[in-house]
């Protein structure tokens, strides 16, 4: 197999490993990869010595791409990028767990409680707050309806108290992702800190 | 029994060398950069020559995309005689701070360790 196509077939292979980076990040990546195997050749090394060296494009992927998803997604308040990294981090400990834990939870009943609020004007005698002697029976939408003796308090006002409420519990999951996402980093900076003292 | 103990103390102290390379390289790759601009392949030479420090070639180009992210390095595309561009890397300001801070910690900790270690040395070459 030729040098050249050797070192293309390396290149194309860490650019599809490094697939969840942006376009320019890859590019760039694959740019200094691509100097890096030219320099080394220069210097009358052969090909196999130098991707060796390199070790495999999936190797050298993942260390790049390792901490990109929780450094980018502890900026961002998009659920799908907090939650992938909050994945990322359940398997890397208990605490990692933890926060997925929580995201779950806290994006299904913030969610939960927006729709709700949104399906009383859809489905307004199967949705609210039902008491029955003082005591809270039933919240949501309930199918079927929930009859008497138990009746249903909020009326309308159950639209507004939901959106309200969903919408600051899916922020306040939000908030707490991200906070974990970027403790998480301090600890790990603090250990490779730690690591290179030791 | 005493082959296998050996190949696990032996095994250990691989790892456990391979994570004090791993941790030092980020300060070795921000000292590389010390005197002036580099690329990527005179900074894992310049790291052979003068620390010793033989690396995974892999491992040091994430090392310096880190580096950068973190803002203690700059880059910029230079080209080159050889027909394509390269890549070089300069300390920030900051870099430059947080590079006399590690190695501050670093020597004051290494030479406590090596008063420490050293009698151990000693003691190991006396019994042979």
């Amino acid at each position: 197999m030729n040098a050249e196509y050797q070192m293309k077939n390396y290149l194309d292979d860490l650019r599809l490993h490094l697939g969840p980076m942006t376009l320019n990040e890859r590019e760039e990546i694959v740019k200094e990869i691509s100097a890096h195997i030219r320099d080394a050749a220069e210097t009358g090394t052969n090909m196999e010595t130098i991707l060796d060296r390199l070790g495999s494009a999936g190797e050298l992927a993942a260390q790049y791409r390792d901490g990109l998803l929780i450094r980018t997604a502890s900026r961002s308040v998009s659920p799908l990028k907090l939650m992938r990294a909050a994945l990322r981090l359940a398997t890397k400990g208990v605490f990692g767990v933890f926060v997925f834990f929580v995201g779950i939870v806290g994006y299904a009943m913030g969610g939960g409680m927006a729709i709700s609020g949104m399906l009383k004007p859809i489905f307004p005698a199967h949705t609210g707050m039902w008491i029955q002697d003082g005591r809270l029976v039933a919240f949501g939408t309930q199918f079927p309806s929930i009859g008497p003796p138990a009746h249903e308090v909020l009326g309308m006002w159950y639209i507004p108290l939901m959106l309200t409420a969903g919408s600051l519990t899916l922020l306040l999951t939000t908030f707490l992702i991200r906070t974990s996402l970027q403790i998480s980093q301090k600890w790990q900076l603090r250990l490779q800190r730690n690591g290179g003292m030791a | 029994m005493a082959k296998m103990r050996q190949q696990i103390v032996e095994a250990d102290s691989d790892r456990w060398e391979a994570q004090l390379r791993k941790g030092a390289l980020e300060m070795a790759a921000l000292a590389s950069l010390w005197n002036g601009r580099l690329y990527g392949l005179e900074i894992i030479r310049f790291l052979e020559t003068h620390s010793r420090l033989v690396l995974a070639e892999g491992t040091i180009y994430p090392i310096l995309n880190r580096l950068k992210t973190e803002g203690l390095l700059t880059s910029e595309w230079v080209e080159a005689e050889a027909g394509h561009p390269r890549k070089y890397y300069s300390l920030t300001e900051a870099g430059r701070l947080r590079l006399r801070e590690m190695a501050r910690a670093w020597v004051s900790f290494s030479s406590g360790l090596s008063r420490l270690l050293e009698p151990l040395l000693e003691t190991e070459e006396i019994s042979k």
